[in-house]
């Protein structure tokens, strides 16, 4: 169980990252949704005591991890947004050194294990080549080879689908499902659809803040009957824009096709642009629609 | 666009982005003080003196702006220049932008050469300004008619410099490392490159010159010297050609230096060139680097294509974690890090580097006299631990923040730190992995400095085999400790900073204050010495047994100080990022006070360690207890007792019973003293050191003398008549050296463990009759030299050294260890063992004018009517020493005078000082000197120096001289000249014409024109004074003996000692050319010489032109022009020669054979400065060359110059 309670982070500006979050957090995989510069690395990091925080507490299983980083380093799978490895070593001797720090065993030796490791995120065939020779993508693998390494009661994984191929993404959210039956992965990214089938509970950060601790379920029912779509001549979209909440507007063969927002009395006075239909809203829809009433422009600096 | 174009836009964004960057700017700062202290008269050649007050060479001259660009752009240049340069290709390829660079029309060469030139040119434009601002600040700010160093403004002074000393310098530290950078794309490598060249050039190409060096060897490394500084210095400065010459004489290169200056700054812009191509094939093979890598990496891509399998789980797995032990952690970073440090370049080029600069100083050590010096293990370990501990600092420094830095820059740090490992096993694995590079070297260095003394033994002739103990103890015991210190500085620096820009500023900023201190101004004691830097003064005889306490606590305070700084390097190591606002709240004073408590037990070992050597220095012989002594002393005395002139000492009578282990010594004795004078003495003053308490007897009695600050003054009841004697007894305990040293230093004296050595000069461990004037005198207080009259020699002249008066007579018992053999003045007269303890009995057989004591545990080598006692294990030259002593004994008491006492001997002693000194029958040599010499047969180091040092039986000991000008010329000049004639009478004309030509060679060297006086006026005030007195001082009696003949000098010299032996008055030059006069067969030829060499300064300087050789008839005709370019009028023979003179076969070094191929003819000028004569010599034989003095018999300068080939 991982315990939040009032985090701030004030960087010296002072720049608020996070305002006083509060959450609870158990077992399974939980995902935090935001946009660029809400604060989820800050608070990621703060979690994985990389980072000190100005004010607030972090306990995990009861234990407070501000006051002692100890205590979740040796629980901790953790994979950052942006890593390295030392490049005169090969992928298999860089997680091979990685398993030792991280004190690791396993019956069949830690040679064995880093190979069967990488097997499972697909290195095995470059695992005897220089990390320097890894494209971005291998890298990102073996990054997440580590992170999962040595059964740690709690996984931090920060974008960790960037560079992977679409095979690849599905088998490490395959392996990150799989841990998550009995430990707690907290997992960030922008991709809100493996948010929305991956986690069942899932927070909405924005300016420092959480706007939504929910279920993708929660989400998308809350906006069921409101999400109209349809396709706008490119001179029409300006017009909509101005009139609707816009949710998507995607340029497809010269026209847009637009999904909107609508609240039943809206849609009840005829507001429906015309040849909009009705749609199953997605957890897309929801987080967009509650970062638009936040104020997030999605183009803030990260943190 | 253009190519051209296309090339400047590269090239202005290189000079506009350079023109940013910062380092530029510090470089320019950094020149700007740099111009504005020379303009200040910082720098100068050394030439003339500030003394003189006459004109000093300008720093504006051509020759002063040469001297600052060779070493500005070699010692400051290089290093902007390889960054700037070296890393521009590098940063483009990092940041990726080249690709997009090449999308475009640019092509390879217009980038390379564009982005050469850009940074090339940002240099040169800051080089600019700095030679504009040093011309502001020289011929505007500083300029003035009470300035002496500055001279008329003359841009070719500015300009020509930059040109032939810069600009090929620049050139190539551009081109080089860019060529270097491009190819490689490594930092390390760039870096390596000034580095090697700065440690090679400085270190060696620049400073090292010895006496024997061949000329041809000598002209080669001038030329391939980069910064030109030694073709300058060997060419105009070593010699001394006057201020007038530097300050108007126009600097020509010759044309074989012109060549190596294009060909440097060729080499330059063909590396450029190589750079471009390395580039463009780069960039074909689609920017895989080089060929090796890419071979590589197209073996890894063949790999890529195997099939996945990864279906499986990680349940499968079974992992566990279970944190890794405090070591074994430490162990797995550690490791690790070596694995790396393995692999870098700069383990290979650095590593290397240091042990070549730090042997290499130590191969090339020379001894006194210019004499090469016995490697021993003891020798070569303790000269290389300044340059080791100083290199292997500035790697540890790089490595250990790169070590540290390394995980954040490979963007591994939030995946490393996150893992469980303790934040004390990071730091201690890292230590430890960077240690082992030191240990590396230390390991390298012992394995080659194995090497070179096994080399010099198989190569050499060296007699010295290889010990590792010295090693040992010493880097083992000094450089491991301080490695250790400094590993964990930089460590706590680092987790403070965290910034490793930061840290290696501080970092150098400490090693270079460090060295500042250590080398120029005040060094520091032993608590701030933690690079232990000159902290060992190595003897065979017994290592640290002078200093051995005090380094043993330093070497503990630093070893202490290292779990404070692992204390706050894990307190503040940054593996995580600190909050601000938590941060403020820490540093409030009560929090940090709370801190600063629990970090107690961390610092308290360092502190009572510090405190024990700081009050043990404090309360010490270099204290302030002891200054403030000596100051009183001073204060006291000086004025009523400076000039007071003691009555003899007639007899002295003193038993001393030395604990050599516990310095310590009990000191009883007497001395009677004799008023030789015409008038009375009311009272006596004498001179004790710091002996507390000092039980004194008058007339047996004991007394209570008047304590002046340590200057005793008896009054007896009834005045000193003259005539009539009295005695004054002591006794005391005493330990010497006292107490502790505040700093690292030698001693001139000693009781030690290793040995004993005291004089009786100053009160070390007897008392001195009448007041000393060093006592208690240093930069506050002392005087301007006394000002002689030209007269003062007239009437009675005080000695030079000794206490003065009439010679006496010594009785010296000496108890000790019986393992000691303790040596005295005069001879032998008991030598007795009882429960363990020797005591010997030294009495004179004929008086003395000073004594000593020396003692060891020594072996002994007898000769005729002399002994050597040495240490046992430096039998290396006993028989050349012993033979050499045998003779001097001989042939100075047949051409001088008998020598009056029974035994003449030599003693070692430990190298804590060095010096000989040649006291009544008991020389005394510390072990460098003469023991440790490198002879062989050829060059007689080890006769050379005990000639010299026997020659003071008679000029010093039989024949005081007097003190005044001139007077230590008595000394050591005719020590010199004793030694000339000793080598002639030995071995023959071949070895008396090395030796004179060696210290011919050094008074050119080291003389200074503008402040030279003449013989009589030198007083060793002055810089230059000592080869004036030394090798001036024993050419001119030679010179002046081929003037009045052999016979007649030795015979003029005999009664000169004759007659100042006794006698109240003592000899100055003036009085020993009074005496040889009335031997002189000429007398106005003799006045003539006496008044150029004696009374004025000249030296000739012998050159030829239009030299031909002819045959004509049956005989080969030799005519040309020689003329004196120099001073002085001599007769000079001029010799056409063919063949070499001295024959090797049948010469094993002991004596001159003359080759049977070689001829010569002969013939004579007189020259006067700057005449000329023509000359004609005939031969039966083929002449292959003609040369001015053949035989050796005129000082000059330069005699290297004074031969002419005839072509064949």
């Amino acid at each position: 169980m991982l315990e939040i309670r009032d985090l701030t982070k004030v960087y010296p500006g002072p720049v608020a990252a996070l305002k006083g979050v509060s959450l609870s957090i158990g077992q399974g995989m939980f995902g935090l949704l935001g946009p660029n510069g809400a604060g989820k690395t800050t608070l990621m990091r703060i979690v994985a005591r990389l980072l000190e925080p100005t004010a607030g507490t972090v306990l995990f299983n009861g234990e407070d991890i501000v006051a002692d980083p100890r205590r979740i380093r040796r629980q901790l799978g953790y994979l950052p947004q942006d890593f390295g490895f030392y490049p005169h070593l090969s992928g298999e001797a860089m997680l091979r050194y990685l398993l030792v720090l991280k004190g690791v065993q396993a019956p069949q030796g830690l040679k064995r294990l880093a190979a069967e490791l990488l097997d499972r995120v697909n290195l095995a065939y470059a695992a005897k080549r220089k990390v320097k020779g890894y494209s971005g993508g291998m890298k990102q693998r073996l990054g997440i080879a580590q992170a999962l390494a040595g059964n740690p009661g709690l996984i931090i994984v920060d974008e960790p689908t960037a560079g992977l191929d679409p095979e690849e993404r599905i088998r490490f959210y395959r392996l990150l499902a799989e841990l998550a039956e009995d430990r707690t992965v907290l997992l960030s990214t922008h991709i809100v659809e493996d948010i929305s089938v991956l986690c069942p509970r899932v927070a909405i950060m924005s300016d420092g803040r959480f706007v939504a601790d929910t279920t993708p379920g929660e989400a998308r029912d809350r906006l069921d009957g409101t999400i109209y779509q349809g396709a706008v001549a490119k001179e029409d979209l300006h017009e909509i824009e101005r009139r609707y909440r816009i949710t998507q507007a995607i340029l497809i063969e010269g026209r847009n096709q637009v999904r909107v927002h609508l609240s039943p009395e809206e849609a009840g006075q005829g507001a429906v642009p015309e040849g909009f239909e009705p749609v199953s809203p997605t957890l897309e829809d929801a987080y967009l629609l509650l970062a638009q009433a936040n104020g997030a422009s999605g183009n803030g600096e990260g943190a | 666009m253009s190519a051209l174009g296309r090339w400047w836009e590269v090239t202005r964004r290189e000079l506009t982005s350079g023109l940013r960057w910062p380092g530029y700017w510090i470089l320019f700062v950094v020149l700007f003080f740099m111009a504005w202290g020379w303009s200040e008269g910082a720098v100068t050649i050394s030439s003339g003196d500030s003394t003189v007050g006459g004109e000093r060479s300008h720093v504006t001259s051509v020759f002063a702006q040469s001297m600052i660009q060779c070493v500005l752009v070699m010692g400051i240049g290089a290093w902007f220049l390889a960054i700037a340069a070296g890393l521009v290709v590098i940063r483009d390829l990092e940041l990726q932008v080249t690709e997009v660079f090449h999308s475009t029309r640019l092509t390879p060469g217009e980038y390379v050469w564009g982005k050469f030139a850009g940074a090339l040119g940002v240099f040169l434009i800051i080089w600019i300004l700095y030679l504009c601002t040093g011309a502001v600040f020289n011929h505007v700010v500083a300029a003035g008619e009470d300035v002496r160093h500055i001279g008329e403004f003359s841009l070719g002074n500015y300009l020509f410099p930059t040109i032939l000393f810069g600009l090929p310098q620049i050139l190539l530290f551009a081109g080089v490392p860019f060529f270097l950078g491009t190819w490689t794309r490594r930092p390390i490598i760039v870096f390596f490159f000034p580095v090697a060249v700065l440690l090679v050039t400085l270190g060696f190409l620049t400073t090292w010159s010895p006496d024997w060096l061949p000329p041809d060897v000598n002209r080669a490394l001038m030329l391939v010297d980069p910064s030109g500084f030694r073709w300058l210095n060997e060419t105009f400065l070593t010699v001394d050609r006057g201020v007038e010459f530097y300050n108007t004489a126009a600097l020509r290169p010759d044309a074989g230096f012109l060549l190596s200056r294009i060909v440097f700054g060729l080499i330059g812009l063909t590396a450029v060139g190589g750079a471009a191509i390395s580039y463009s094939a780069r960039l074909r093979r689609g920017g895989s680097g080089s060929r090796f890598f890419r071979r590589r990496r197209r073996a890894d891509v063949t790999k890529a294509a195997e099939p996945s399998s990864a279906d499986a789980t990680l349940r499968g797995l079974n992992m566990a974690t279970a944190p890794l032990g405090f070591w074994k952690a430490a162990r797995v970073i550690g490791r690790e890090d070596v694995r790396e440090l393995v692999r870098r370049p700069g383990m290979y080029l650095f590593v290397p580097l240091i042990l070549y600069q730090s042997i290499f100083t130590t191969v090339v050590a020379i001894g006194p006299f210019n004499s090469r010096l016995l490697l021993t293990s003891g020798e070569v370990a303790v000269r290389q631990l300044n340059t080791l501990s100083l290199l292997v600092c500035f790697l540890l420094l790089f490595y250990t923040v790169e070590s540290l830095h390394k995980e954040r820059s490979r963007r591994l740090a939030e995946i490393f730190h996150t893992t469980p490992i303790g934040t004390g096993s990071i730091l201690l694995g890292k230590t430890i992995g960077n240690s082992l590079v030191a240990g590396l070297i230390l390991v390298i260095g012992v394995v080659a400095s194995w090497a070179v003394i096994a080399w010099y033994q198989l190569f050499d002739g060296s007699p010295v085999g290889f010990d590792v103990v010295p090693f040992i103890l010493t880097w083992g015991g000094v450089l491991v400790p301080t490695f250790i210190f400094w590993t964990a500085l930089v460590t706590a620096l680092f987790a403070l900073f965290r910034n490793r820009y930061a840290v290696y500023g501080v970092g150098m900023a400490l090693i270079v204050y460090t060295i500042y201190r250590m080398v120029f101004n005040d060094p520091f004691g032993w608590v701030f010495n933690w690079i232990a830097w000159n902290a060992v003064q190595w003897s065979d005889m017994g290592a640290f047994s002078l200093q051995g306490r005090e380094l043993l606590l330093n070497r503990l305070l630093v070893l202490s100080l290292v779990p404070l700084l692992v204390a706050l390097a894990v307190k503040w190591f940054g593996r995580q990022d600190f909050d601000a606002t938590r941060l403020v709240h820490r540093i409030r004073p009560k929090p940090l006070l709370v801190g600063a408590l629990r970090l107690i037990p961390f610092a308290a070992p360092a502190i009572v360690l510090a405190m024990v050597l700081h009050f043990g220095g404090r309360a010490g012989r270099q204290g302030e207890a002891a200054e403030d002594a000596g100051k009183d002393y001073w204060r006291e005395n000086v004025q009523t007792w400076a000039d007071f002139e003691m009555p003899s000492v007639s007899n002295v009578d003193v038993e001393l019973d030395f604990e050599p282990a516990e310095r310590s010594a009990a000191v009883k004795g007497e001395y009677t003293f004799r008023n030789h004078r015409d008038y009375p003495y009311e009272q006596i003053p004498v001179t004790a050191g710091q002996w507390d308490p000092i039980e004194w007897t008058l007339n047996g009695e004991a007394h209570e003398p008047d304590d002046r600050s340590n200057l005793f003054v008896f009054t007896p009841e009834d005045p000193l008549g003259p005539g009539d004697s009295l005695t004054v007894g002591f006794s005391y305990d005493l330990e010497f050296p006292r107490g502790m040293s505040r700093r690292a230093s030698g001693e001139s004296e000693f009781i030690l463990e290793s040995g004993i050595v005291l004089t009786a000069f100053t009160p070390t461990f007897l008392p001195v009759p009448g007041y000393l004037e060093g006592i208690g005198v240093d930069g506050d207080n002392s005087s301007e030299p006394r000002d002689y009259a030209d007269d003062f020699f007239e009437g009675e002249t005080e000695p030079l050294f000794g206490w003065g008066g009439e010679p006496f007579t010594v009785r010296t018992q000496i108890t000790l260890p019986e393992q000691y053999t303790a040596n005295g003045v005069g001879r032998k007269v008991s030598d007795e063992v009882v429960d363990g303890r020797r005591t010997v009995v030294w009495e004179t057989d004929h008086p003395v004018a000073l004594f000593n004591v020396v003692a060891g545990k020594y072996a002994v080598k007898e000769g005729d009517g002399t002994a050597i006692y040495y240490h046992p294990e430096h039998d290396y030259n006993i028989e050349e020493m012993s033979a050499a002593l045998d003779a001097a004994r001989k042939y100075f008491s047949e051409w001088f005078h008998p020598f009056p006492w029974d035994l003449l001997k030599i003693s070692e002693f430990a190298a804590f000082a060095t010096y000989a000194q040649g006291f009544p029958t008991n020389i005394t040599f510390s072990e460098g000197i003469g023991f440790l010499a490198k002879s062989d047969p050829r060059s007689h180091i080890a006769f050379m120096v005990v000639a010299h040092e026997a020659a003071h039986q008679w000029w010093g000991n039989l024949l005081t001289p007097g003190q005044g000008p001139g007077g230590n010329i008595i000394s050591e000049g005719m020590a010199h000249y004793s030694t000339l004639l000793l080598h002639e009478q030995v071995y023959g004309d071949r070895y008396r014409i090395e030796f004179a030509k060696r210290i011919e060679q050094m008074y050119g060297d080291r003389r200074f024109v503008d402040s030279e006086r003449p013989m009589v006026e030198v007083d060793g005030t002055r810089s230059g004074d000592g080869t004036v007195t030394y090798d001036k001082g024993g050419w001119v009696p030679w010179m002046l003996q081929q003037e009045m003949g052999r016979e007649n000098m030795l015979a003029g010299l005999q009664a000169f000692i004759a007659k100042y032996n006794p006698d109240p008055d003592f000899p100055v030059l003036q009085d020993m050319l009074a005496v040889l006069r009335g031997f002189a067969p000429d007398t106005t030829a003799f006045d003539a010489f006496a008044e150029q060499w004696f009374f004025d300064v000249v030296v000739p300087e012998y050159r030829f032109s239009d030299v031909t050789r002819t045959q004509e008839g049956g005989e080969w005709v030799v005519r040309g022009t020689v003329g004196n370019v120099g001073t002085g009028r001599m007769r000079v023979q001029v010799a056409a020669v063919a063949g070499e003179r001295w024959s090797d076969e049948g010469d094993d070094g002991s004596r001159t054979v003359v080759n049977e191929d070689y001829r010569d003819a002969r013939t004579e000028v007189e020259l006067g400065a700057g005449e000329s004569a023509e000359f004609v010599i005939r031969a039966d034989f083929e002449p292959e060359r003609v040369l001015a003095d053949p035989d050796v018999l005129v000082l000059q300068l330069n005699r290297d110059a004074a031969v002419a080939e005839l072509g064949r």
